[in-house]
């Protein structure tokens, strides 16, 4: 089916249904999801589905339906009652479609043919393979969650009345495995994954299964340490959850709100020099580059926090209106059945220099972080509380594992007191960051 | 039906406050044995409505390359949002879901395919596909359906998909008007109506043929409060399997008082002492603690893959001798209620923990075949596009004797947790941490200040053998959607007021 045909000719009707703007994001998916336990196989989920969202304006005011019912009829009368729906609302003067015009889509090379040819056969052995090996890595590992494989292909459209027609297709493919290791009545479990658009560029079977085993083992024995104050490392992996904190506190309508600690710090230092954080959805061949946003914008890398300096909060066109800004605006979309909302695409903290284990080394007395448990922040106020895993570090090295303790501050005073950056940065999800050091941290144990 | 307006972060579980009008569940006196129909004012697609003939020959494919089980599942699924906020409404929203699911098992194999065209050519289409999880020789003998009801535990008289979006609108103004007036701190006031609207068909080879409309429905109030450079957040709801019969002007005027109450309540608060404290959990509330710290790891799936702390436990003390926990498909119109699960077991309920003693798990069709235990009505999906997994309905802790007074007196210095927030739990270690949107400090066994940025940590298995008070006082005031293996689904919790002797509290204040 040519879908964005289809959301062309949906966009026309609710112009002539009585809206005064429409817009549809429509999103079709093909799944294939296998997971295989004890080297056998246990699930195989395969589907293909669609839907799309409609967003209506009439005098100003907003108007969302979604649906994954495309029969004619069922159609018609969708785009009728969400031009009747949007009528309850109270009309608001930003809102409408955005501005910008229709331009070019880059080619982010997201789509790999081949995945559509890789054999069952191939699959359910990639899962097998990773499985065997995350159970050999050592001999306290006792039991399987099972090893997985996962193959996608997406369709995204987005359609808009004043122009904006766009489609674009990309691929995924993912395999992982999980594990149980145990010692005595103690049980711990690690695993581990890769996902990536292209087939070729997935990690090794082995390092992927080995990481698994090691996370699951290396937790063996962990338990909390005392109160104190410490110097922290916030390992590349467990930092996500830290940034997402901070970019939640950059969202435009909560600064328009002033319901967020940041909203007084635009162009002010926000943390320390060697932090610049940027949203680029535009590297080639990552997960979540897109060439354009929920709003049908075409993406670009734009510089979040520049050398410590808060540059830009995040918009996208309603909130940008409302806030009376003019910015390079960020709409995200969770699929087809939300409308937009500011937000960032592909964060990236931009790399350090200093491998992180020359930074654990010069450490006497600390604790080297590889597990958040949520995020930590509270958005009004910036209290930062957060439990916490990882290993304590005494002279130099990690001397044991730890975990049930919390991490306390202030997520201002933390981000100032960045005191060093690791060169580790990998680029796996929305959210990307290099290990770093804090210079010094409550962390709160048993006593 | 995830949340079209706000997206909210994707947390465990997705929780929030209380019930305005006390949910209570005296079960099982006031089980009312009225048979599921739909409220007739509710539109499916008659597309949906597969013929008892076309469910037969689904059946018979999905069994043709000698899959031990097969079973089709029909879902229609309307849901309605209104929002309020800066004193405007900001829309009204409507999404439909509409698809059919088919499992084949065999062994401890699952194939599974679904699809959301619901011509017959499609659907056995996606009857092969799903059919190809066995490849023995030869068909298993299928006998046809047989029609079966079961008995409603959901209070719906007026389904709201019937309700026109204006009506709705007038509980978020006078929430909106309550909110403003309550306090001139006040700073913001965010109100949301929202209903889900499920229909659903399930047929399966061992001749299980039933349906079921589950309606649930949500009036939730968020207020926030600002003094100098003080913040604060309150909120109320109430929510359940209920018909709009149930919301008015009162509802609405409570639930933005109570919200009111809490934001100033907290205002003041001052950072939590981090240490080792004892805890007293509020009646109601907490809940949520008991179903991600514990009854998670008594899900059937860990317990077979031997993955749950709790995996050789069964018929062995876990808790302390007055501690005992329950799962409840059938308490009366309450959010995780249903007459049947998600592969048509009527609901009902299990008793988990008696005592201390861990007696039961929750299972599903497949861990309940494969571990040889009795179905339990605990098999549930998201959607269509799910397999069922064992999931809690509404878990709770049992009564017990404790004066709730008494409880709070006991104490010479502890925290109060007045509700529990989300949760983040390791379910093979069991440790957890949670959130603590409103607790209070305890000196001398009274209430006194108000305290934020707790943090409660510690693990379920360490926590059950440290109760040491329970209260007469049980409700089942938490509701949310908890998320497992990247499925949301809608459950409810309570609790008695309850003692833990000692738990680690997290804060900033060292």
């Amino acid at each position: 089916m040519n879908y964005r045909l289809l959301a062309e000719n949906i966009v026309k009707k609710a112009l002539k249904s009585g809206a005064d703007e429409a817009e549809v994001y429509l999103v079709a998916d093909r799944d294939f999801e296998l997971d295989v336990r004890n080297g056998d196989v246990e699930t195989i989920k395969q589907a293909t589905s669609k839907g799309l969202g409609l967003t209506v304006f009439k005098d100003k005011k907003l108007g969302f339906t979604y649906t994954s019912d495309f029969s004619d009829a069922s159609l018609e009368e969708f785009i009728k009652k969400t031009v009747q729906l949007s009528l309850v609302a109270d009309p608001k003067p930003w809102n409408g479609l955005p501005d910008f015009k229709k331009g070019k889509l880059q080619d982010l090379d997201l789509y790999d043919p081949s995945i559509s040819e890789i054999p069952s056969e191939k699959k359910i052995e990639m899962a097998k393979e990773a499985e065997k090996i995350a159970l050999a890595y050592d001999k306290r590992i006792t039991k399987s969650q099972g090893g997985s494989f996962g193959d996608s292909e997406r369709e995204t459209v987005i359609v808009n009345s004043k122009g904006i027609s766009y489609s674009s297709k990309r691929t995924g493919v993912y395999f992982g495995v999980s594990v149980v290791a145990g010692e005595g009545d103690e049980m711990q479990s690690g695993g581990w994954g890769c996902s990536k658009r292209h087939f070729k560029d997935l990690d090794t079977i082995e390092d992927v299964a080995k990481k698994a085993g090691k996370r699951a083992v290396e937790k063996l024995g962990a338990k909390p340490v005392e109160t104190q104050q410490v110097p922290v490392v916030i390992d590349r992996y467990a930092a996500p959850a830290f940034w997402y904190g901070i970019l939640f506190a950059m969202n435009g309508d909560s600064v328009y709100k002033k319901t967020t600690f940041l909203t007084e710090h635009l162009d002010k230092p926000v943390a320390s020099e060697l932090i610049t954080l940027v949203d680029d959805p535009t590297v080639l061949r990552h997960n979540s580059s897109v060439p354009f946003d929920g709003e049908g914008n075409l993406t670009q890398k734009n510089v979040l926090i520049g050398e410590g300096v808060l540059k830009m909060f995040l918009y996208d066109t309603i909130t940008a209106r409302k806030a009376g800004v003019k910015v390079n605006t960020i709409a995200r979309r969770y699929g087809y059945r939300s409308p937009t909302s500011a937000g960032f695409l592909n964060a990236i903290v931009q790399n350090g220099i200093v491998p992180r284990e020359k930074i654990i080394s010069e450490i006497k007395n600390g604790y080297y972080v590889t597990g958040l448990r949520g995020i930590g922040t509270d958005i009004p106020t910036g209290n930062y509380s957060c439990g916490s895993s990882g290993f304590w570090i005494k002279d130099g090295t990690t001397a044991f594992p730890v975990d049930g303790v919390t991490l306390g501050g202030n997520a201002l005073d933390m981000l100032k007191n960045i005191e060093v950056l690791a060169n580790d940065l990998e680029l796996r999800g929305s959210l990307n960051s290099p290990s770093f050091k804090i210079a010094e941290l409550a962390v709160g144990g048993e006593k | 039906m995830k949340s079209f307006f706000k997206p909210i972060t994707r947390r465990k579980f997705l929780k929030s406050g209380i019930a305005g009008g006390a949910i209570i569940a005296t079960y099982p006196v006031w089980k009312l044995y009225s048979f599921s129909t739909p409220p007739s004012d509710f539109y499916v697609n008659p597309a949906c409505n597969l013929s008892k003939e076309t469910l037969e020959k689904l059946i018979e494919i999905a069994l043709q390359k000698g899959g031990e089980f097969a079973e089709v599942y029909v879902e229609y699924n309307v849901g309605n949002q209104i929002y309020l906020e800066e004193d405007k409404i900001y829309g009204a929203g409507r999404g439909v879901d509409m698809g059919v699911g088919i499992r084949v098992l065999h062994g401890e194999k699952t194939g599974y395919a679904y699809s959301d065209d619901l011509s017959f050519e499609r659907l056995k289409q996606t009857a092969e596909v799903a059919s190809h999880i066995s490849s023995e020789k030869g068909a298993q003998e299928y006998t046809g359906l047989k029609s079966s009801q079961v008995p409603s535990y959901y209070l719906v008289k007026v389904s709201p998909d019937s309700i026109i979006p204006q009506e709705k609108a007038k509980l978020l103004w006078k929430a909106n008007s309550i909110g403003r007036e309550y306090d001139e701190r006040i700073s913001q006031v965010n109100i949301g109506f929202s209903d889900t609207n499920k229909k659903i068909i399930i047929a399966n080879s061992e001749g299980t043929w039933v349906e079921d409309v589950q309606t649930i429905s949500r009036l939730f109030v968020s207020i926030n409060a600002m003094e100098g450079d003080k913040r604060s957040r309150g909120y109320a709801y109430k929510d359940g399997t209920l018909g709009y019969e149930h919301y008015d002007l009162k509802v609405a005027e409570e639930l933005a008082k109570d919200a009111g109450r809490m934001a100033l309540a907290m205002l003041p608060a001052e950072d939590a002492p981090a240490g080792e404290y004892p805890i007293v959990m509020a009646k109601g509330h907490c809940g949520t603690f008991f179903h991600e710290a514990i009854g998670h790891s008594l899900e059937s799936d860990g317990i077979r893959k031997k993955t749950s702390c709790f995996w050789d436990k069964e018929g062995k003390m876990i808790a302390s001798p007055i501690s005992s926990l329950a799962d409840d498909g059938t308490v009366l119109g309450v959010r995780g209620t249903i007459n049947v699960d998600d592969e048509g077991t009527p609901g009902q309920k299990t008793i988990l923990i008696n005592k201390g003693k861990c007696v039961n798990f929750l299972y599903d069709r497949l861990n309940a075949k494969l571990m040889k235990a009795r179905l339990t009505g605990n098999g549930r999906r998201e959607s269509y596009q799910h397999y069922p997994l064992p999931r809690m309905t509404n878990t709770y802790l049992m009564a017990g004797e404790d004066d709730p007074e008494d409880i709070v007196k006991s104490v010479k210095k502890g925290i109060y947790i007045a509700r529990i927030g989300g949760g983040n739990v390791t379910w093979v270690t069991g440790r957890f941490v949670f959130s603590v949107p409103e607790g209070y400090l305890i000196e001398d066994g009274q209430i006194t200040k108000p305290l934020k940025g707790i943090q409660l940590m510690g693990s379920g298995p360490e926590v059950l053998k440290n109760i040491v008070m329970v209260g007469p006082d049980m409700e089942i005031l938490g509701g949310g959607t908890c998320g497992k293996n990247g499925q949301g689904k809608p459950v409810s919790d309570g609790n008695p007021t309850l003692k833990v002797s000692k738990i680690t509290i997290g804060g900033a204040k060292v």
